[in-house]
Formats: structure tokens, sequence, C-alpha cells
């Protein structure tokens, strides 16, 4: 990223000057801002791979007419993968794998881990709904073999199927199963295998930006003081605290 | 019961339901498809379950009477019979039985994209697979057709090209084939493009260049500036999997053209992203491993720069994790092996690293035989030092046990390595052997040195050698007695002359020492005497007389009887024909320094000036001419030889210079 590698450079170059702890100026901040030239184009597309990694697709589509930036995905996936993780965080396993397999076979069928989850998910669900007798059946059919193949699944199932030893399933140890949370892990996972196999990062540029704007903040709160961003959703900047 | 949704998922319903589908037609084949497929994705017991009831013919009968116009219908197909082709050879089998290929190919010229990816992908499947026939790059016409695939835009259709590379590209003239079609640039083309597109290319890449010096020189090297520069930089990728295939490729740059990546800051670059890749614990992970073993495997150089980069530390951290997969374990050996193999500072920071040496004696029981061997490697090389092996280090039961049991594997790959590391660990340092003597290793050793096997049958016969060196008198008679004068009779004459060495070596040792032992050579009427003297005239490989002749040395520094014996057998000569020189002669004048330093330390031997027939002996061996050839000797090149060649003329000349 062009803007966050010239403010890092700004900012070291700062950093070897201070001998002391130094005071820039708003004034002083607000000039070497405008020093770097940060292309309209990139900010775009850093918004762009934003809306379409996480899914917006009628705002990537807006944005794609508003702006000229073209997605580096076919918007029509975005659709096809929402649906996957939808159905997964409603409780749809069976229809998230008729999704996945149809956008693509490969996923499944080359990802071991993400099918026992995926399937493992759907011996949770049927364990909610209480259909004690078919979670059983689909444990022994579907899911003891990938046990047998692997030692690590064979763990996890074995904790899931715990589940049906419980009166009072939430308060056991292995209440976090049922947890909405556990939904939206396995619903990760397969969003995340989903852009893999698109060629697209499983996760956004735009928060590990922020991530390293902090960082290199926090290293130069140590150097000097400056009008720094506390506020990330305003972005504003403050005066520095002499 | 509440469960009957899922019985007619059971197979036997659905197969029913395909066939009749497959003949009526209409809509429920689609149906019945997508059910098949979403049935098969990811479950290999039902694949195999499937196959074995016939699916696989009746999808194929379905994709070969679909209308060209039904697409989804045809995606169907192709992505179920793709799905059987993934991950189960058995899938790859019945699809090609079932006919399915020229259908598939058929798909890969549809107008819809998503059929072509379909069959794409169902063909990319079974080229992933061995049991996929080998396609044949001598034709022009499939050269054509594998650089049509590689030139469409889609990432499918060019993966399936790079499967086929990968898959049937073995030989040199196959590589040269493809690389100087073009197919190579084609590849480097995909580097730009997509992350399955840069991984599928680099792979091809690597067995396009994989041992053929030629193909590097020619499309690579740093002067191909664009190339390398790109493989270098995807060192860098963000992906893993990207990192490790372009440090494959940089490794089997170097090892099939050292000349290229001798920069030192790429090679510390290279090792220091494979051992970052390391701590993937997936297959990235356990590639790596792999990878930066056969990097470091023929270089001590390398060895050193992966051992300042702090390798053995992280492995040795690594290997204390619980519940290692045994690919894993195999590799953390590999690269330990390699890195001891020739450093001595390695060796003893494994040993001296936690509970290492007992991971490490544990895998000697692993399950798995590559497990197995590669820990009977690694504890082999880390006993190549003689301070360690002296400290009785490995002589424990600890370790003993487990490798003795090794030598009764039912895998040869593992009874060689272990009777390697036996060989190792009972050298010299004799309070230790008893030790192996008493757990019975003996007997298992003779045992495997009468195998078939000639390999195992060479290092059983050198592990003996070795546990025969400088062995107490006892546990050497214990050892004799178990091997028996006839089968290391029969040794000594095997038909593979790398097993002759090691048994005239064991003879050697045998021999060695206390003058008791030299009788070992002289019960049966001498039979031994006389096999090693016969090796001596029909032999031909240097090392096997070399031994031969330390044996007679041996012998010859016996009394009386013992000297006249060597006598006999030195002084014959080597062919019926009696005009032509003695043996002694003739291996005096040998072209190989260590033998005729052998046959001269023999003829010292036999002309100490002492005894009742010294006299004698040098009046036979000069008229037999070897006093005049010694003399053509003293100014051998090789300086042992000079120096003993000197003894032997003044031990000679005590009894006056008859030469005039």
């Amino acid at each position: 990223m062009s803007l966050f590698w010239s403010v890092i450079r700004q900012l070291a170059e700062i950093e070897a000057m201070a001998t002391s702890k130094k005071v820039i100026t708003r004034d002083d901040w607000e000039k070497k801002l405008n020093d770097v030239k940060i292309q309209k184009e990139d900010m775009n597309k850093l918004v762009m791979n934003f809306l379409v990694t996480e899914g917006y697709v009628d705002a990537a589509e807006k944005f794609r007419k508003e702006s000229g930036t073209e997605p580096d995905i076919d918007l029509a996936t975005i659709t096809d993968r929402m649906a996957v993780k939808k159905a997964v965080q409603s409780g749809n396993v069976e229809d998230a794998i008729e999704k996945v397999n149809d956008l693509n076979p490969e996923i499944l069928d080359t990802n071991p881990q993400l099918f026992f989850h995926l399937q493992q998910q759907r011996l949770i669900e049927l364990i909610r709904n209480g259909k004690v007798e078919e979670a059983l059946e689909f444990a022994q059919e579907e899911l003891a073999p990938r046990g047998e193949e692997n030692q690590s699944f064979l763990e996890e199932l074995e904790r899931t199927v715990a589940l049906l030893a419980f009166e009072d399933v939430k308060n056991s140890p292995v209440g976090d199963l049922l947890d909405i949370s556990q939904r939206l892990k396995t619903a990760s996972e397969v969003n995340a295998a989903i852009l893999t196999s698109q060629s697209h990062e499983k996760d956004p540029k735009l928060p590990s930006l922020l991530r390293m704007l902090l960082w290199a903040q926090n290293q130069l709160d140590e150097k000097a003081a400056y009008p720094r961003i506390t506020d990330l959703f305003t972005a504003t900047l403050e005066d520095p605290s002499v | 019961m509440p469960g009957s949704a899922s019985s007619t998922h059971r197979p036997e319903g659905l197969i029913e339901r395909l066939r009749s589908a497959a003949a009526d037609g209409g809509e429920a084949k689609l149906k019945v498809l997508r059910e098949l497929k979403n049935q098969i994705i990811g479950n290999r017991t039902k694949k195999l379950s499937y196959i074995k009831l016939g699916a696989v013919p009746s999808v194929v009968s379905i994709l070969s009477s679909a209308s060209s116009s039904v697409d989804c219908l045809l995606v169907q197909c192709a992505a179920t019979i793709g799905s059987f082709a993934c991950g189960v050879d058995a899938g790859v089998k019945a699809v090609l039985d079932a006919g399915a290929f020229p259908h598939l190919i058929n798909l890969l010229s549809h107008s819809n994209e998503k059929v072509v990816d379909a069959g794409a992908r169902a063909l990319k499947m079974i080229y992933q697979s061995k049991a996929a026939p080998k396609y044949d790059f001598f034709q022009q016409k499939n050269i054509e057709f594998l650089i049509s695939l590689l030139d469409k835009n889609n990432e499918n259709v060019t993966g399936l090209g790079a499967s086929i590379i990968t898959h049937s590209c073995e030989t040199n003239n196959e590589q040269k084939i493809l690389a100087n079609a073009g197919v190579l640039k084609k590849l480097i083309n995909l580097l730009k493009g997509t992350t399955t597109q840069r991984d599928a290319s680099l792979e091809s890449f690597a067995t396009i260049i994989q041992q053929n010096p030629e193909v590097i020189t020619k499309f690579v090297g740093p002067e191909n500036g664009t190339t390398w520069g790109s493989l270098l930089e995807l060192t860098k990728d963000r992906y893993p999997r990207t990192r490790l295939l372009a440090c494959i490729c940089l490794t089997k740059i170097k090892n099939a053209a050292p000349s290229y990546l001798q920069s030192v800051g790429i090679r510390t670059k290279l090792i220091l992203v494979l051992l970052e890749l390391v701590d993937d614990f997936g297959q990235v992970g356990d590639e790596a491993l792999f990878t930066l073993s056969s990097f470091i495997e023929h270089e001590e150089d390398l060895q050193k720069l992966a051992f300042e980069a702090n390798t053995i530390d992280k492995l040795c951290h690594q290997m204390q994790k619980e519940s290692l997969q045994a690919k894993r374990l195999q590799g953390i050996f590999t690269i330990l092996a390699n890195l001891c193999s020739n450093l001595e500072s390695c060796r003893s920071i494994v040993l001296q690293s936690p509970k290492a040496l007992t991971i490490i004696t544990d895998a000697l029981t692993h399950t798995t035989t590559d497990v197995r061997v590669a820990a009977c490697v690694c504890l082999k090389n880390v006993s190549r030092s003689v301070k360690l092996l002296s400290a009785g280090h490995f002589m424990t039961e600890a370790v003993i046990m487990p490798v003795i049991q090794l030598l009764y594997d039912t895998s040869t790959s593992v009874q060689v390595a272990a009777l390697c590391t036996v060989s190792n660990l009972v050298v010299d340092f004799r309070p230790h052997k008893s030790l192996f003597v008493q757990s019975g290793g003996v007997k298992q050793l003779v045992e495997l040195s009468k195998s078939m096997d000639s390999s195992v049958r060479l290092n059983a016969v050198w592990a003996l050698r070795n546990l025969m060196f400088l062995v107490d008198t006892r546990s050497k008679e214990e050892i004799f007695m178990e091997i028996k004068l006839f089968p290391l009779t029969r040794l000594v004459s095997d038909s593979n002359p790398s097993v002759q060495e090691q048994a005239l070596g064991l003879v050697c040792n045998l021999v060695n020492g206390p003058l008791d032992s030299i009788m070992y050579l002289f019960t049966e009427e001498g039979l031994l005497l006389n096999t090693v003297g016969r090796e001596l005239r029909r032999a031909s490989k240097p090392q096997v007389l070399v031994q031969a002749m330390y044996v007679m040395c041996n012998v010859a520094s016996g009394k009386e009887f013992e000297k006249e014996a060597v006598m006999h057998q030195l002084l014959s000569h080597s062919s019926e024909d009696d005009n032509t020189e003695s043996i002694i002669v003739s291996l005096l004048q040998s072209d190989v320094a260590s033998l005729r330093t052998a046959a001269v330390w023999t003829v010292v031997n036999l002309t100490i000036p002492t005894g009742a027939g010294a006299l004698a002996r040098v009046v036979k061996l000069r008229n037999a001419g070897v006093v005049s050839q010694l003399k053509n000797m003293v100014n051998d090149p090789c300086l042992d030889v000079k120096l003993r060649v000197r003894t032997a003329l003044g031990q000679s000349m005590t009894f006056g210079d008859f030469s005039t």
C-alpha cells in the first residue's frame, strides 16, 4: 500500500531527527500529509476490496458504477458466496454444502478439514433440533469414517457427540458448540475457502492497514508529540498534547 | 424410524434411481446426479462404495448421451465424474474404464464457460492421480493441444495443462521437447496470473527443469533475468504455498546446475523462508521440510548456513510436540540426519537437546516405515561422532534394543538403515560391545548376512565386520560361533564384490590381535585361508584385493607355520601357466597405491629376519622376482609404499645381497 509506506517513511524521517521528544504542530503535520500523493484509484480499490471480501454485493455494484472501479472478481460469485455463508449461519448446513459444490466441487473435495467442520456443524444442528436418532446415524455413517482418517477429527467428533450426554447442554463443558459463535466460525471458514478458491485473499486489506496505522502511531508516540488519529471512525487529527 | 429420511441416501437406493434415470432420461437425471455428487464430494468412503456398486458407468453413459445443449446436465456429469477421480485411484480407473475421457475432452470446446470449467476440473483430477495414463509428448498434435490449453484464458483449463505436465513429464527428452516447444515460456507467463495459475505453473515448471542442466541453462538462470527475478520474488509471496513452490524450483535449479545460486545471500534467504514455512502444520510445512532437506543435502556449506539459522533448535523444539503426523516426523529426522552427516557441532547440539535422543529412538518403533527409516538414518548420523560414541551415549539398552528390533523389520529399507546404524554403533570401543552381543543382535546380523537381497547382505556383513573390530577374545569367539566357518567362506566368495570386500574386512578383523585368532583361518585344512588366497588370484576389484592382502598380511605376522602358509598362497601363480609371474609380484605392480601398500606390508612381515625359515623365505621371494620388483619401487609416488619398500628391502639385505 503506497499510502501506508509513504507515511511510514515520513515517520521514520521524523524519528531520525528526534533526539528528545519532538513536537510537531498541526500545520507542519498537515503540510507533510499534503506532500504524500495518494492516487484516488488506489483508495477506490481499497474500498472495493473491502466490499467484495466482506460480501456487500449491492454496495460493490453501486460503487463500481459511481467510481468506475472494477472489482477483481465476478460480482455474481459474491452473491453465491453470501448465500452459502447465510445458509451456515442460519443452520441450513446441507443446503450450504450443496451450494458450495455447485460453486466449485473442488473446494470440499480437496479440503478435508473444512468438509469435516461442515459435517460436524450438520451434526450439531441435528442435536440442537432434538433429532437424536438421526444425529447418531449421521455421526456413525458420515463422520466416523473421517475420524478414522484423522486423529484430530476423531477428538472433535467425540466432543460433539458428547452433546448428547448432557441434560443441561448449555452449561456443559461442550456447550460452546451449540453457541451461535460456532456457526459463525464455520461460516467464516467456508467463506475463506471460497475466496481462496477464487484466488482472492480471505481478509480485506483495510483492517490490516488500520492495524498498521495504530502500530506506527504507537511507535511514534515514544519519540514525538504529533496530531494523532485516535478515533478511527472520524479520522480526525487531534492536537498534540504538550 | 425417524431417520428414514436418510435411508433414501443409502447407496443401494440411489444407485437404483441412477440406473433408471440413465435408461429413461428426463428430468430425473439432473436431480439424481446432483444428489450423487453431493454425497460423494469430500467423502472417500462413499466414493469407494458407489464405485463398487457400478455408479461410474451410469454417469458416463448419461454424459455420452446428453445433448450438448443441456448445459446443466453436462456440468453435473462432469462434476460427479471429477469427484470420483479426486483423491481416489480406484475412481480414476473406473472413470477411464467407463470411457469418460473423450467425452470430457469434448467439453473443453463447449461454448458455455461453466461446462468448460467442469470438464477441465474433472480432467485435472484425473491427471493428478498416479493412475492416469501417460500423456505422449512425442506426438506433435499432443504438444499443440497442450499449448492450446495453456493459452486459454480460463484457470481451470490452464491448470489442466499444468497438471498434464506435472503428471507425465519424466524423462530428459520429454523435458527438452516441452521446453523447446515454448511450454516453459508459457508457464513463466502464467506466473503473472491468479494464485491458482501461479501455483500450478510453478509445479510444472519444477517438473520440466528437474535434473536437467541443459534446460536450465537455456531457459532459466540469472541471465534470463525476468524468470530468475520472478522466482526470487515469489519466495516472498504472501501465500505460503506459492513461497514453497518457488523455493522448490530454486532448489531444483541448484541441485541440477550448482553454479547457479552461489550467492550466500540468496542461499541464506531460501533457508530462512523454508524454515518459516515449517511453522505451517499442514502439507506446506511438511513439504518445506523435505525441500530444505534436499536443498542442503550434498553441500556442507549449506548445512553450515542452515545450522547458523538455528535449524536444529527449531526442529528439536518442534519434535517435542505431541501427536506429530508421520510426514512431519520423517521430514524433521531427514533434515537432522543431513545436518549431522558432516557437522560435529550439529551432532552435539542434537544430543544436548532435551529428549531429542529419546524421541529419535522412540520413533524407531513408529508404525510408518518411512519414519522408522528416517529415525534410523538420523541416529546413524548423530552417532558418526567419535567423541559421542566413545562417551557411550548410544550403547545403552534404550538405544540398542529398538535398533536390534529393526533388524527383524519386514521392510528391507528399514533393515538396511538399521544395519548401517548398527555398523556405526558397534565400531571400536570395546567396553560397550558386549551389550550388543548379549542382546542377541549378532544372531540376526548373521541371519541377514544370508539374505537374498544384496544390499541387506552387504550391510549385514559390514556391521559384523565393524563389530569384529578390536573386539575382546571371548566376544570374538562368540561372534565366530554364530557366523560359522562355511557361511563365512561363502561370503568371501560372494557374487557381489562389495559383499566380498566387507567379508574379507571381517576376516581381517577376525585374525587381527593375539596369535590364537589366526588359527580361525587354519581349521578344516585351512579352508578360509585357501578361499582368501583364491580370491587374491581371481578377484578384479582393487578393494577386494586390498582386503584379501591385509588378511595375508595379518597371517604373515604369525610364526613360522603361518608365514609358510602365506608364502605358499602368494607365490602361486595367477593362472595355470607357470611362466607368468607370481601373484605377489603382479599385485606389487598394481596401479592402485593402497593395494601396493598392502602387498609391501605383507612382504615386510614375511621378511622379518628372525625365525628358522627366514633365510629360505627371502631366497624364495628373490627367486620369484619379488626383490627386484621392490627395487623398482624405491621411488614409488606413494610415500607409504616407498617407506615400506625400504623396510622390506632392508630386511632382505640382512642375509646379504645376492644380486650380483
